[in-house]
C-alpha cells in the first residue's frame, strides 16, 4: 500500500465512494479509499435502495433534488458498463391520520418552493396509482413522479470504476486502526497495512464514523440504531412507486427484478451496534406491509437483514472538519438517507475541501448546529 | 418410473387420483407431491429460467430452490416439490415471474 497520499478516505459505501470520485475528477491525485470490508458491505448495500425528494427539510430536499438528476444521467456520466437499476416509478406517501396530513401539507409546501413536482392527491387517486393500496382510513397521500429507487450495489460500483479510471486506490479489507495529528491538525492514518501520511482525512464510515473521530480525540454526537428490511420473491411488475406510510414505519417498493424489499423503522431499537436478524421483525413488517398493502399477504420472503442508521440528534448528516482536528473531515449522521443523497452531498463536499464556491450552503451541515441549538429537524422519516 | 419394492422403506400411497398437467389428465397418487407425480409420468422439465430461458427440471426437490415453480389452481409461484397432490388439481407451466393476485 502507498505511504503518502494527498486525501485519504474512510469508508467505502456512497459516500466514500462518491467523495473520491468528486474529488478526483475536480483534479486531485493520490487519493486512497481505505474500507473494513468490501464496497457497499455497511449501510449503502443494507438500505432500502429509495431516492426520494419529499422531504420536510430544505436541505434534504435540495440535495435529494439535484441528486435525482445525477441518478437520472448517472450511467452516461460515470460510463458505467452496467445498469445502476435507477427505476423512477414515483414515491406514494400515504397518510392514515389529519396530523400527519397537515404536517405532508408543510413538507410539499417546502417542496414546491424548491420545484419538486409533488402532487397532494385523494385516496382514490393514490388507489389509481397502486391499485392494491387499502383506503380504508386514508386521508390522502402525495406522490412525485420523478421519486424511485436504483440499485446501491451498482451505484456504488460505477463509482468505484469512474474514481479507479481516474487514479484513485482502493484498499479493501483494510481496518483503520489509529489518526495521527501534529499541532490540532492530521498528519496520517494508522491501518492494518501501514501507515499512510496524508494532510486531508475524510470520515465516511457511517455508524463507525464516531469511533474514527474518538481515534483523533472527538466525540461526535452520533449513535447507531438497527433497522431491518426483507425481500420477497419475484413476481411480475405490480407496483410502480415506493410506498411509505409514516404511521405504519413502513416503506414498501418492487424493484425492476420483480422482488419487493420493504421494512419498517422499530420506536423501541435500542442504540446498539446489533446488527442480528429477528423474528419479531418478520412478524411487525408482515403486519404493518398486509395492511397497507393487503395483496403482498400471497408474497414469500425470501431473505431478511439488517443494517445500521448512522444517527444524528436531527436526522440529517454532519459535514464538516473537526475542529479539534484540522484537516479530517465528516461526512456522517445521514440516518437513514444517505443513499439518495450521496451524489449531492459528494460534490458539495468536495467543493467545500477544494475551497471552490459551493452549490448550497454547507454551513448549515456544521457540527456547531447542535452546540447552538439550531437543529435541522426532518419530520418525514422512517 | 416408480420404485415398488424397496429394502428399507416401505411405501403408503394414497388413492389414485386424476390431476391435469398443461390441460392433459393424468393419473397420480394422492398425498404424494405434485413433483413426484409429474417425474412419475416422464415430465422432466419444470420451467424455464428467466433470463436465457434454459430449461428447469428437479433441483433441490425439498422447497428451497425455485427451479419447479408452477401454477397450481391459478396461484403462481408454488413449489410443486412439496405440494402434495390433490385430486382434480389444475396444474400449469409457469410462464414469467407469476402476476401476484
Amino acid at each position: 500500500m502507498q505511504k503518502v497520499a494527498n486525501v485519504v478516505i474512510i469508508g467505502g459505501g456512497i459516500i466514500g465512494c462518491s467523495v473520491a470520485y468528486e474529488l478526483a475528477i475536480r483534479g486531485v491525485k493520490d487519493i486512497v479509499v481505505i474500507e473494513k470490508q468490501f464496497l457497499s458491505s455497511g449501510a449503502t448495500g443494507r438500505c432500502g435502495a429509495g431516492v426520494r425528494q419529499q422531504w420536510g427539510t430544505e436541505t434534504n430536499a435540495i440535495l435529494a433534488r439535484d441528486s435525482v438528476k445525477r441518478f437520472e444521467g448517472m450511467n452516461e456520466e460515470l460510463e458505467y458498463d452496467r445498469d445502476i437499476e435507477f427505476k423512477q416509478g414515483g414515491y406514494l406517501m400515504v397518510s392514515y391520520t389529519q396530523g400527519e396530513w397537515n404536517q405532508y401539507k408543510k413538507n410539499v409546501a417546502v417542496q414546491h418552493s424548491l420545484g419538486i413536482p409533488t402532487k397532494m392527491i385523494t385516496p382514490q387517486e393514490a388507489q389509481e396509482i397502486v391499485p392494491h393500496l387499502n383506503i380504508n382510513g386514508l386521508v390522502g397521500a402525495t406522490f412525485c413522479q420523478t421519486d424511485g429507487h436504483a440499485n446501491p450495489f451498482h451505484v456504488v460500483d460505477a463509482y468505484y470504476k469512474a474514481a479507479s479510471r481516474l487514479g484513485v486506490k482502493f484498499e479493501t479489507y483494510t481496518t483503520v486502526t489509529g489518526i495521527k495529528k501534529e499541532n490540532g491538525k492530521v498528519t496520517a492514518v494508522q491501518t492494518t497495512k501501514g501507515d499512510i501520511d496524508t494532510p486531508i482525512v475524510i470520515n465516511a464510515c457511517g455508524y463507525a464514523a464516531g469511533t474514527i473521530c474518538k481515534m483523533a480525540g472527538f466525540e461526535l454526537p452520533l449513535y447507531p440504531q438497527r433497522h431491518q428490511a426483507l425481500v420477497t420473491e419475484p413476481v411480475e411488475p405490480c407496483q410502480g412507486p415506493m410506498v411509505i406510510s409514516l404511521h405504519h414505519r413502513l416503506y414498501c417498493q418492487q424493484t425492476p427484478h420483480g422482488s419487493f424489499i420493504m421494512g419498517v423503522g422499530d420506536p423501541h431499537e435500542p442504540k446498539d451496534f446489533n446488527i442480528n436478524s429477528s423474528w419479531e421483525f418478520l412478524e411487525d413488517v408482515a403486519r404493518q406491509a398486509t395492511t397497507v398493502l393487503p395483496l403482498l399477504k400471497n408474497l414469500r420472503v425470501v431473505r431478511q437483514w439488517s443494517g445500521l442508521y448512522d444517527m444524528s440528534p436531527d436526522a440529517n448528516p454532519i459535514l464538516d472538519e473537526i475542529p479539534e482536528a484540522k484537516g479530517m473531515w465528516v461526512a456522517a449522521g445521514f440516518s437513514g438517507h444517505g443513499f439518495m443523497v450521496g451524489p449531492q452531498t459528494a460534490v458539495l463536499l468536495a467543493q467545500k475541501i477544494l475551497g471552490q464556491e459551493s452549490f448550497m450552503p454547507i454551513a448549515r451541515f456544521g457540527l456547531d448546529r447542535f452546540r447552538r441549538g439550531e437543529l435541522l429537524l426532518e419530520p418525514a422519516v422512517v | 418410473m416408480r420404485i415398488t419394492e424397496h429394502p428399507i422403506l416401505d411405501f403408503k400411497r394414497g388413492e389414485e387420483v386424476t390431476f391435469f398437467y398443461d390441460g392433459q389428465e393424468l393419473k397420480g397418487f394422492e398425498g404424494e407431491t405434485i413433483a413426484a407425480a409429474l417425474h412419475a409420468v416422464g415430465v422432466r422439465v419444470l420451467g424455464h429460467s428467466q433470463t436465457m430461458h434454459r430449461p428447469r427440471g428437479l433441483f433441490c426437490a425439498i422447497g428451497n430452490c425455485s427451479s419447479c415453480l408452477m401454477v397450481v389452481n391459478g396461484e403462481p409461484n408454488v413449489r410443486i416439490c412439496v405440494e402434495k397432490l390433490k385430486s382434480g388439481m389444475r396444474v400449469e407451466t409457469q410462464q414469467g415471474k407469476g402476476c401476484l393476485k
